[in-house]
């Protein structure tokens, strides 16, 4: 095995964990996410020999994953029900449970997913805003705007729900 | 409580990726991301004398993943009725996420124990899947055009990859109408009956030997014919030749390769 195809390896073993939790929060499925890294894996795969020189490879395959994201964003479980029928079933739903913070994350799965995207990038990678913006190819005052805009419809839906809660009690 | 508004998102998020189960992690870790796929020759069409339209193809992986160094146990050299559910796992398997796959019509499944080799196709696009224990691998080609194979005729294509060390190969094609089966022959001598199902077939070997002659049986009989070695040379070697260069490009993004589509006749019965 060459050197160049072990640097690679290296990056895989390194960057998957993250690239594959990021996925998942941005398109909310499981299989759609592994589909999303192993597609982004096998773009950086073909073009290792230029961005194993880069400084920050993880940031450009973490660009080529956000990109995809938001390019197929809708039409991947739409392609599976229009093959199947119906939709598939998520091989790995039984391994997902329940979280404490059910209804914010309800309310980030119905966010557009550029909003959905920033906020991911924002505050679960803690990205800096300059780098959300370049993973995301847009403007930094687009970044902090779509984020402000998905926060603000956050906390809209959770003060609908508390407002819900208290009315129920 | 905008503060507290992102820590609440900051926490949600983490606690929701936490649920990513380890082994989805692992199985991408395991994938290898380098093609290896090779096709060994240009199509073939064996049968009688035929006129074959011009097919430019282009081989495309998609994905081959790793697994295990044993990988292909199980196989066997004629088909085996599939286990319950098996089809429908290969299916979920190969349609999954973006491949040449999408949007094209299952044509046949062919099992061999545990495993399940695919094809998908239209007019003018196909793809393989096929899927193990362990992995799943992709590949696809397109035709500058509608491939049309006479009756009692097959197109072979043979194609030989590796997958974690473990080689295998494959040959699939159109079958004219009328072929009932086909029966490759190896050049160890191993007989290795495809699957024909709606105008395809398909057969695979977990090795890289190649195939050296076919058996094609049609309502007529059971004809042999006779494969070359390695690339054929343009009509020679064959009692009777017609040869077309295949078109390629024609509109189909990628395809910039030519390819020749040989047809042979002269076959023995």
């Amino acid at each position: 095995m060459d050197r160049r195809r072990a640097d690679f390896d290296t990056f895989v073993a390194a960057s998957t964990d993250s690239l594959m939790r990021t996925a998942y929060l941005i398109v909310g499925d499981l299989q759609d996410a592994e589909d999303l890294v192993q597609e982004t894996l096998l773009k950086v795969a073909g073009r290792w020999h230029r961005v194993r020189g880069m400084e920050h490879p993880a940031a450009y395959a973490r660009r080529i994953l956000v990109n995809r994201a938001l390019d197929d964003a809708g039409r991947r479980s739409r392609r599976r029900r229009e093959l199947t029928g119906e939709a598939l079933p998520d091989r790995h739903e039984e391994t997902v449970g329940f979280d404490e913070h059910d209804e914010l994350l309800r309310a980030l799965a119905g966010l557009p997913p550029r909003q959905r995207t920033a906020i991911v990038l924002r505050y679960f990678l803690d990205l800096p805003e300059a780098e959300v913006a370049a993973a995301m190819k847009c403007s930094l005052g687009t970044v902090k705007s779509t984020a402000a805009r998905g926060l603000a419809r956050l906390e809209q839906a959770m003060r609908t729900t508390n407002d819900t809660r208290s009315i129920s009690t | 409580m905008t503060d507290q508004l992102e820590a609440e998102v900051r926490a949600a998020l983490h606690e929701r990726a936490a649920r990513v189960p380890t082994a989805s992690i692992a199985r991408l870790t395991q994938i290898d991301y380098h093609p290896r796929t090779r096709r060994l020759r240009p199509p073939l069409a064996i049968g009688l004398l035929t006129t074959a339209a011009g097919a430019g193809t282009v081989a495309v992986i998609v994905s081959l993943t790793a697994g295990a160094s044993n990988a292909f146990a199980g196989w066997t050299p004629t088909p085996t009725p599939p286990s319950p559910g098996q089809l429908a796992t290969a299916q979920a398997s190969c349609e999954g996420g973006r491949s040449p796959i999408a949007g094209l019509p299952l044509k046949l499944a062919d099992t061999r124990g545990p495993f399940t080799f695919s094809v998908y196709a239209s007019d003018t696009s196909s793809a393989t899947c096929i899927s193990g224990p362990s992995f799943t691998a992709v590949s696809g080609s397109t035709a500058s055009a509608p491939i049309d194979v006479p009756a009692g005729h097959v197109l072979l294509s043979t194609h030989a990859t590796s997958r974690g060390g473990a080689a295998y190969s494959y040959a699939d094609g159109r079958a004219g109408d009328g072929v009932s089966a086909v029966t490759l022959v190896l050049d160890d001598g191993t007989d290795v009956q495809a699957t024909v199902a709606n105008g395809w077939f398909v057969a695979w070997w977990p090795s890289t030997h190649s195939v050296t002659s076919a058996r094609i049986t049609t309502p007529a009989g059971v004809s042999s014919q006779t494969v070359p070695a390695g690339p054929p040379p343009p009509c020679g070697g064959a009692p009777t030749c017609t040869s077309s260069s295949g078109s390629t490009g024609g509109g189909q993004a990628g395809a910039g390769s030519g390819q020749t589509v040989q047809s042979f006749g002269g076959v023995s019965r």
